[in-house]
């Protein structure tokens, strides 16, 4: 067991488009323990959402995306994976939220049978024991009466409450790694903390390894202990998250935190 | 549901109301009546036809005539035929059956053969892509008796082994009447279904590029359930919308089609009602399709709601 958790070693990724080739991620090298927060943070086109479908597989529908390089997790190359066996890794090992809960949902199903298909198809569950784990979850991520609203449908919730639900079904398969890809950008801001302790809370629970990809340097201060900086299609800067906000080495990194708005900055005084 | 089903039923009275003013209207307003129509060239007296006319009740004010006319049919009776002197209920009856019938097995395959070849359309996009949308152009801009025609000719020609000109009436032998009606099913369906094919191609494809088809794919999901409860069902709606339109013209389109296949609905017999202005028959006939595709409408609400739990009942 030398290998770590998660290594990822010279990712490349290409999209086809109109028989062009567009190169988006020039051969990434990271490694993440078992357990470990990280935060992948940059700009619209940095890649870094990329790289998070990278590690999934999942190319947008209608366009095709070619990896290349190694992705060991658990000591398992995932580029070697066929696509089947890539589907029974998706939501049981490797989970994902995504960022707009207002479209991530299916609006003809009951939010219920969204997590219930799931635990069907990954814990082997029937109809009525897949139900009963479901309301747990749904508690758990603190969905009230949760019982009922169950058997009710997207519409039927409000943004916060729709993300709770997405988080409810990422950690349904108890996932190693659970990918968060800007959770919280089509909240509002006090949603967006409840959000965000959620996702803490869940994870110091459940021991599970968190990659947080975001715009937002606010957002990963005090959730994750690595930050990957990334700008390109390359990570320009890596390090414990003290050490990019106090000394950032790279101009891009300061360039991106001097982006962040503050409240003492002279700007903003009356 | 219920009361949305309810309201439903409740504006189809109106609706039906201005059809039945309409078809009564309308019939007078064309020129010649039956009296004449069944004098033909011949020479007939002033008086000869008065009589006739006294004795149908057309002498009378038209309102007169249109209030008795309805006050009849509210009770089921159409009245009876100035041709055969025989009740319309009994003459027009099993003739509706057949269209409906011969316009139902049209709509079932309208709506298998343009959902599928839409959802392949749809999904395999490449060579399928280009024949499905080829066939759909080339049939949308053929008129189905045309199509029609064609199937008559060619299977006349080249497959004679095959019966074209038979009916089988429900009643006697169900699945033997659906078989006589296949061919002239399929050319009544073509059009619609082509139209269906299309708007198949467009939902799918809209709803694939949401985020939670994305989703259901993240989520391990197999293939054929993010087929089924995430593409399918959220592509369903709109097509719902078209397909109900669209029964409304396979009514109008199997009088051609019952032309040519010689089949006994009542395509030929209202043809031959205008001709001679049988105007009960007419106007049986007008109410009791208006009645069906107001029916037909009714079903598309409740299948919307079935469909899409954001309609509410």
């Amino acid at each position: 067991m030398s290998d770590p958790f998660l290594k990822v070693r010279g990712l490349t990724a290409a999209f086809t488009t109109r028989g062009r080739d567009v190169q988006v991620l020039n051969g990434l090298d990271f490694d993440m323990a078992a357990g470990e927060a990280i935060g992948i943070v940059g700009e619209s086109g940095s890649g870094k959402s990329v790289t998070a479908r990278a590690l999934m597989q999942l190319a947008p529908e209608g366009s095709s995306i070619r990896l290349g390089g190694s992705v060991t997790f658990q000591g398992q190359d995932l580029l070697q994976y066929s696509e089947r066996q890539m589907q029974t890794l998706r939501g049981s090992q490797i989970a994902m939220v995504f960022q707009d809960p207002m479209t991530s949902l299916n609006p003809t199903m009951t939010v219920g049978a969204q997590i219930d298909d799931m635990l069907r198809r990954h814990k082997g569950l029937s109809a009525r024991p897949a139900r009963d784990r479901t309301v747990e979850l749904l508690e758990r991520v603190g969905i009230h009466n949760a019982r009922r609203r169950a058997d009710d449908h997207p519409h039927q919730f409000s943004g916060g409450m729709r993300q709770r639900v997405m988080i409810a079904m990422a950690i349904s398969c108890d996932p190693a790694l659970l990918i968060a890809d800007e959770p919280t950008t089509a909240l509002d801001v006090t949603v967006q903390a409840q959000i965000l302790r959620l996702l803490l809370q869940l994870r110091e629970d459940l021991g599970m390894a968190l990659m947080l990809i975001t715009h937002d340097f606010g957002v990963i201060a005090g959730m994750v202990e690595r930050v990957m900086v990334m700008y390109r299609g390359d990570i320009v800067e890596t390090g414990p998250v003290e050490r990019i906000f106090d000394a950032p080495e790279h101009l891009y990194t300061r360039a991106l935190l001097a982006a962040v708005p503050r409240l003492d900055a002279p700007e903003a005084k009356p | 549901m219920t009361r949305l089903v309810l309201i439903r039923f409740a504006l189809a009275v109106p609706i039906l109301l201005g059809v039945s003013v309409a078809a009564f209207a309308l019939m007078r307003l064309l020129p010649g009546d039956f009296a004449q129509a069944a004098a033909g060239s011949a020479n007939v007296s002033t008086e000869m036809l008065e009589k006739v006319r006294r004795d149908l009740g057309l002498d009378q004010p038209i309102w007169v005539q249109y209030l008795a006319w309805l006050g009849d049919a509210l009770r089921g009776d159409f009245g009876t035929s100035f041709v055969t002197r025989r009740p319309v209920t009994s003459e027009i009856g099993g003739r509706l059956g057949v269209t409906f019938e011969l316009t139902a097995l049209a709509a079932l395959m309208a709506m298998v053969m343009g959902g599928l070849t839409g959802l392949a359309s749809a999904r395999f996009r490449g060579h399928t892509d280009w024949i499905v949308r080829l066939w759909n152009g080339l049939m949308l801009a053929i008129p189905n008796f045309v199509v029609g025609t064609l199937i008559v000719l060619l299977a006349g020609l080249y497959f004679p082994q095959i019966r074209i000109f038979y009916f089988v009436p429900f009643t006697e032998d169900p699945l033997g009447s659906i078989g006589s009606l296949l061919l002239p099913a399929f050319a009544l369906s073509l059009a619609v279904s082509v139209t269906v094919s299309e708007n198949t191609r467009a939902a799918v494809l809209e709803v694939a590029s949401q985020d939670f088809v994305m989703v259901a794919r993240a989520k391990g999901l197999r293939p054929r359930t993010v087929l089924r409860n995430y593409l399918v069902r959220n592509a369903l709606t709109p097509v719902i919308t078209v397909t109900g339109l669209q029964i409304a013209q396979l009514l109008g389109g199997s009088i051609l089609i019952e032309t040519i296949f010689a089949i006994p609905g009542m395509g030929q017999y209202l043809f031959d009602s205008i001709t001679s202005r049988d105007y009960p028959v007419i106007q049986a006939i007008v109410l009791t399709t208006a009645a069906v595709v107001v029916l037909v409408n009714v079903l598309v609400d409740i299948a919307y709601i079935r469909a899409d739990a954001r309609v509410e009942g």
